[in-house]
This record gives structure tokens, C-alpha cells and sequence, in this order.
């Protein structure tokens, strides 16, 4: 005689139908899996995978306060010994095998909760390039925190809600929450849309000031963040003298940084590292797409830490086809700096020691802050 | 036949007892911890918490095993079953009273420390079967630290053997009752032999500030690192059985076993209470100090923990020689 249970799967194996006939039999198995269930939810020990500020809340969850160990989980730092992966944080593309890889590395059972919007869609930088639009997409979660970030209550409440989850699927009471009566009620109009007409965008100083959005003492008009007028510095007087004299520059623009030769600009670097400006501070990059090609524009600054933290700056502008010589033979900090701006807008460094993808999976396709890189690019498996 | 019933019924009765006891000092030390960290600690499960270790055993019990690609099976199951076994066996001779000892052999405290010394075998096991290079680091540095801290911690006791004319547990024990504490008696040398003897037991069993076998940081979880379940609460349950019993011996060695201070009231409770008070200072060093360095570790051990105890050594033979007589 086979059994069938609520699935509809049937259960035929002659073990199964003599065993489930002996009398008392079930309800002594019934009895151990409560026993197991029970020490199930109140032993979850939770894998953190923490990628950016929601992970600070969950090590708040975890200490004084809060607490998670009142309700007997502590953190294992290996997925082995883990019973929940706490995903807290975005998770990029590049990420994302990984992840996926640390969750198929714990034991079965296990459980995931998705901690924070980025987590569970993704959030604002949902429609970016790099980004995975909810970390269900590539593992099955049992309990969403919604928050930016949730603070640690929300993380414990949605702890004590999986513990819920865990006893009500032995049960066999669990239903999913499209299914429950109450979601209607919590669903309603108690969300605040963006786009509410009600909602005035052009809030007056004054108004903020009533509101208490701005500080009583600050003066009227347009907060100026900028500070006070800029002053012409020594180094830049210094780099200004050097240019002129040792490379024949004469177009110094008051908003920007003189433009180099491209055949010169190694020897700029080396010069000014000799004078002191041993510090790289960036490697920048943009990009000006033309109808007779792509430019570039390959910016870079130096510090000179011991002279009163002087700057130096200058740019290097690149026609259609014209690579750039590395400065990571004269700057070891250059060498991934150049990585990212040639991931990110493929411009070639030449001589670089290492040319590599640093941001972006390897098998990337394009380079995502060029300005004709559409945004809707294909990104498999996301879109 | 009368020997092998008692040892059935003793052997039973210390595994009941010291697993269940390590069980809630698993419980003590998180209450402990939470407690140092502003925390309150397992409060839920159970009235102040006190059934988390069986929740934790149930969760344990069902948990997937997994076995890494390219694990050498026969030693990656072995290896949790012996760090347990070797601890609790260690437990056989230690007396918890006049009466209650298991087995009272002659060469008790050699039985001990070679017992002791053979946990460095599973627990290398473990972290070469696992075909995981955190793993394997963390055994190499287990056996190394074990190795080194093993010659102080041999020496101290070999302080008592010489004070004590005895290698029989009891034995140190019945000579502490008729002189007094070892820890205390004589002044000085025995307060330095019972902490160096103190901080051996700390590298021994891998606590903080000599944990660097499982340094989180830099190893994720040592020779832990690839087990799952149930074997992963052996490996656990055995480093704390492995302090449980090793307070205790230190309680005997050095700290009267179980006489009581001034001999008022002597019996197994002295004993049950020295032991718990070492086994809880155990936690109270882990969850204050920072752990050391592998260098800072290996020359902690052996610029100044083996010759003081060399030292201790001469001085017990010349104080056995003529002073005792």
C-alpha cells in the first residue's frame, strides 16, 4: 500500500509501508523531528557574507545591545560550520560566483537572509553595470530585512522570523507570504510613494531652516560647501616654471591642468619624482568620443609629502589609436591605478607590467565608463 | 573479570560525566564571554540558556557531511574520534577523590602527558586529510606549538615528581595533604612551576593567547576549517575536554587536589571546584588577551619557559635533597 503525502509524491518502499503500520511508530518520529527542528532554529549558526555598510550593522547585531547570542547564534567564519548566510551588502557581478560558490559550500540545511536593499534588489545601483539586482537571483532566501541599512533590531527580528519559518515548515503550516491574508494589510497605503503630488520639490532655505534640516547659524542663500577663493600655490608656480623652461608649454588654462606630449609625459614623471613629488595620488581618464575617433584624456596627480603636501598636476591627451607609456615603472602605486582606467574605459598603458581587468570579471564585455557604453548592455545571467 | 567491570563502570561514568560537564562549560564560557563583553549571553533556550549545548548537539547531529575534493577519508573521520578519545582516556587517572579514580595507576602523570602528547597525531591528521591549505596550516602550527610546549609542560610536572617522590596522581596528592599545596609550598619556586605549568596547558589545548592553530584572521577556522557537523563538534567538544581534563590534573598537581584549604572539608567537591575555577580562568585569559605571534610564541617558549623550568628542576632536587631528606 503506498503512501502519498501532500505533494503528491508516493511513498511504496515495503520498509516504509511496514514501518509507518507499527503502531506509536510515527509519533515517535514525530517527537525526534520536533527535537531536531527545535535545536535546528535555536542553534543557527550564521556565515557573514558582509560586503559593504550593512555588514557595520550586523557586527552591531552581533555585540552588546542586541545581542544575536541571547538566541544562541554565534558567527563560524567557515561555511562548513555555518547555518545561515547573512548576505549584507551589494553584491557586484564580479562577486557573485563567489557567493554563489561560499553558499554551495555549506551543508544542507541551510538558509539565507538577504539584509538590506541592496541585497535584496539591488536597490539604486540596481540598474548599474556591475551589479546584481537582488542576491536571489542567485540563491534561494528565506527571509528579507528591508533597511539602508536595516539596524540591528530589523536583522534580529528577521532572525526570530526564520526560527519562525524553520518550526512552521516542519508543521506544516508554512505558507508563503503572497498567500497570506494579512500581506494585503501590510502592503497598504502606509508606504510613502517618491512621486507623491502631495510632495513639494522646491523646499526653501527657509523651510529647511523651520524643519530643522540646516543648522540655525548657517548664513542665507546657497550653502557653499566649496570654501574660500582659490589661491595660486607654489607648486603650481613651480610646475608652471618646469614646463615652460625644460618642455617649451606655453597654454596654461586657468580651470585645468597643462596638457603634455604624450612622448614627454614619462620623462615629466621621472623629473618630478626626482624633485620630490614622490606621493601618486590618481590616475584618471576620460573619454570624448569624436566622429574621426576616440580621445582620451589620461590625467595624473603627484604629491610632494615633505614640501608642504604640494600638488602637481597634468594631463595627457590621446587621439584615435595612441597609447600611453606606463607610469608604473617610476610609480608602484600606478600599476593598479592604470588597471582600473583601463578596465573601465580601455585605455591602453603601454609598458604596463601587468594589463589586466582589476574591477570587472574577466570575461567582461566592453568597458562600462566609456560614454557611448549603453547601459542596457548584456550582462549574463542578469540582463 | 572484576577489573574489567570496574573499568566498564568507571569508564562510563567519566565520559557521561566529563562530556556533560563540558557541555555546560561550553555554556559557562559563552555566559563568561558575554558577560566580559557587555553582552547577556544564551538566555533564550532554556531557562538562563542552559539547554543551548543540547540545541546545538541536535543541530549538529543533522547537519550534510561533506567531504572535500581530494580528502584522504579514513584519517579526515578518524582524526575528530581521537582528539575526543585521547582527551577523555587522559581523564582514566586522574583522582576527583580518595575514592574516585578510575584507574590509580603507578605512572599516573606519565600516562597524562603521553596521552597529551599524542593529540598532536588527529590533530595533524585532521589538518592533512582535509586538502585545504588553511587547514593544513593550522595542524603544521598545532604540532609545532604542541611540540615546543610540550617540554615545559613535561618539565613543570617533572617539578612535582621531584618534590613528591611519586609519578602516582594520588600519590602527589596524599604527599600535598601531609606538606601542603605545591602551588604554595615552598614559597616562590611552586607559585612559578604551577604557572608556567598553567600556560603550557593554555598552548597545549590551543586557548587564546596560543591559539594561533585557529587564528580566524589569518586561517578562517585551522584544522576545523573543512568539518561539518557532528565531527566538527567532536573536534570542539575535544579541545574542551582537553582543558576540562587538563585543569584538572593542574588542580592535582599543584593545587591539592581534592584537599581542602587547611584541610576543612576534603573531598571531590575541592576538586570539582578547583577544576571549574581553572577551567573558567582558561576563558577569563581567552576573551581579554590578544594571541601571539608565531615567532613571539616559539620564543616565549623556548628562551624563557624551558630554562626557567630547568631552573625549577635543580632547584626541586636541591631543596628534595636537603631540605626534605
Amino acid at each position: 500500500m503506498a503512501v502519498i503525502d501532500e505533494s503528491g509524491q508516493a511513498y511504496d518502499h515495503p520498509l516504509y509501508t511496514t514501518l509507518i503500520n507499527v503502531p506509536g511508530l510515527s509519533v515517535a518520529v514525530a517527537s525526534i523531528d520536533q527535537l531536531l527542528t527545535w535545536g535546528a532554529k535555536n542553534a543557527l549558526y550564521i556565515f557573514p557574507m558582509a560586503t559593504s555598510c550593512c555588514g557595520i550593522e550586523f557586527m552591531a547585531t552581533a555585540a552588546a545591545r542586541v545581542d544575536i547570542d541571547r538566541i544562541g547564534s554565534i558567527v563560524r567564519a567557515t561555511p562548513r560550520q555555518a547555518d545561515v548566510m547573512v548576505i549584507a551588502g551589494t553584491i557586484t557581478v564580479k562577486m557573485a560566483p563567489k557567493v554563489k560558490r561560499l553558499w554551495d559550500q555549506m551543508p544542507e540545511p541551510k538558509w539565507a537572509i538577504a539584509m538590506g536593499s541592496c541585497a535584496i534588489s539591488g536597490d539604486f545601483y540596481r540598474d548599474l553595470y556591475p551589479t546584481v539586482p537582488g542576491i536571489d537571483t542567485i540563491l534561494p532566501v528565506d527571509v528579507y530585512v528591508p533597511g539602508c541599512p536595516p539596524d540591528p533590531q530589523a536583522l534580529m527580528h528577521g532572525m526570530l522570523r526564520l526560527q519562525e519559518k524553520i518550526a512552521a515548515k516542519q508543521a506544516g503550516t508554512w505558507r508563503a507570504p503572497e498567500l497570506r491574508p494579512e500581506t494585503e494589510k501590510m502592503h497598504g497605503p502606509a508606504v510613502r510613494r517618491i512621486d507623491d503630488p502631495e510632495r513639494d520639490p522646491a523646499i526653501t532655505a527657509e523651510q529647511s531652516r523651520q524643519a530643522g534640516l540646516q543648522s540655525p547659524d548657517a548664513p542665507e542663500g546657497e550653502l557653499d560647501w566649496r570654501g574660500a577663493e582659490p589661491v595660486p600655490v607654489q607648486a603650481a608656480l613651480e610646475l608652471e616654471a618646469l614646463l615652460r623652461e625644460r618642455f617649451g608649454i606655453e597654454d596654461f588654462p586657468a580651470d585645468s591642468a597643462p596638457i603634455v606630449p604624450r612622448d614627454r609625459h614619462l620623462e615629466l614623471a621621472n623629473t618630478l619624482k626626482a624633485m620630490g613629488y614622490s606621493l601618486l595620488i590618481y590616475v584618471v581618464a576620460s573619454h570624448w568620443p569624436k566622429p574621426e575617433g576616440d580621445t582620451f584624456e589620461v590625467a595624473y596627480a603627484l604629491r610632494s609629502p615633505n614640501a608642504g603636501a604640494k600638488l602637481a598636476q597634468w594631463r595627457v591627451v590621446l587621439q584615435p589609436g595612441e597609447t600611453i607609456e606606463s607610469l608604473a615603472s617610476v610609480f608602484a602605486a600606478a600599476d593598479w591605478q592604470e588597471r582600473e582606467q583601463y578596465d573601465l574605459l580601455g585605455v591602453h598603458f603601454a609598458n604596463h607590467p601587468d594589463l589586466r581587468r582589476i574591477m570587472l570579471p574577466e570575461n567582461w564585455q566592453g568597458h562600462p565608463l566609456r560614454r557611448d557604453y549603453a547601459a542596457d548592455t548584456a550582462c549574463r545571467p542578469w540582463r | 573479570m572484576q577489573g574489567l567491570l570496574r573499568g566498564l563502570v568507571y569508564g562510563g561514568l567519566i565520559i557521561t560525566v566529563l562530556m556533560t560537564a563540558t557541555a555546560w562549560g561550553m555554556w559557562l564560557e559563552r555566559k563568561l564571554a558575554a558577560r566580559m563583553q557587555s553582552r547577556i549571553g544564551p538566555n533564550v533556550v532554556g531557562k538562563f540558556g542552559l539547554l543551548q549545548p543540547v540545541a546545538d548537539l541536535m543541530k549538529l547531529l543533522q547537519k550534510e557531511e561533506i567531504y572535500p575534493i581530494g580528502a584522504d577519508r579514513l584519517l579526515f573521520d578518524l582524526a575528530p574520534f581521537l582528539v575526543t578519545t585521547f582527551a577523555i582516556a587522559t581523564a582514566a587517572v586522574v583522582p576527583f577523590s580518595a575514592e574516585a579514580v578510575g584507574a590509580d595507576l603507578d605512572v599516573g602523570l606519565l600516562w597524562v602527558l603521553a596521552l597529551g602528547g599524542l593529540m598532536v597525531i588527529p590533530v595533524w591528521m585532521a589538518g592533512w586529510a582535509s586538502n585545504n591549505k588553511f587547514a593544513l596550516i593550522g595542524g603544521m602550527r598545532a604540532v609545532a606549538q604542541s611540540i615546543s610546549y610540550g617540554v615545559p609542560l613535561v618539565l613543570t610536572s617533572l617539578v612535582a615528581v621531584v618534590f613528591t617522590g611519586t609519578m602516582s596522581l594520588s600519590g602527589i596528592v596524599k604527599f600535598q595533604i601531609e606538606h601542603g599545596w605545591l602551588a604554595l609550598w615552598p614559597p616562590g619556586p611552586g607559585v612559578v612551576a604551577f604557572v608556567l605549568f598553567y600556560m603550557a596547558l593554555l598552548a597545549e589545548s590551543n586557548r587564546i593567547p596560543f591559539d594561533i592553530p585557529e587564528a580566524e584572521s589569518e586561517l578562517v577556522a585551522g584544522i576545523t576549517t573543512e568539518y561539518t557537523g557532528m565531527k566538527f563538534g567532536l573536534l570542539y567538544v575535544g579541545e574542551y575536554v582537553h582543558t576540562m581534563v587538563g585543569s584538572a590534573i593542574a588542580a592535582v598537581i599543584f593545587l591539592g587536589g581534592w584537599d581542602g584549604p587547611f584541610h576543612i572539608a576534603s573531598g571531590l567537591h575541592w576538586m570539582v571546584i578547583k577544576t571549574v575555577a581553572l577551567f573558567a580562568s582558561v576563558y577569563w585569559v581567552r576573551w581579554s588577551l590578544l594571541r601571539f605571534r608565531s615567532d613571539q610564541l616559539m620564543r616565549l617558549c623556548w628562551l624563557y619557559l624551558v630554562p626557567v623550568s630547568l631552573g625549577l628542576v635543580v632547584f626541586a632536587a636541591l631543596w628534595r635533597h636537603f631540605v626534605l631528606r
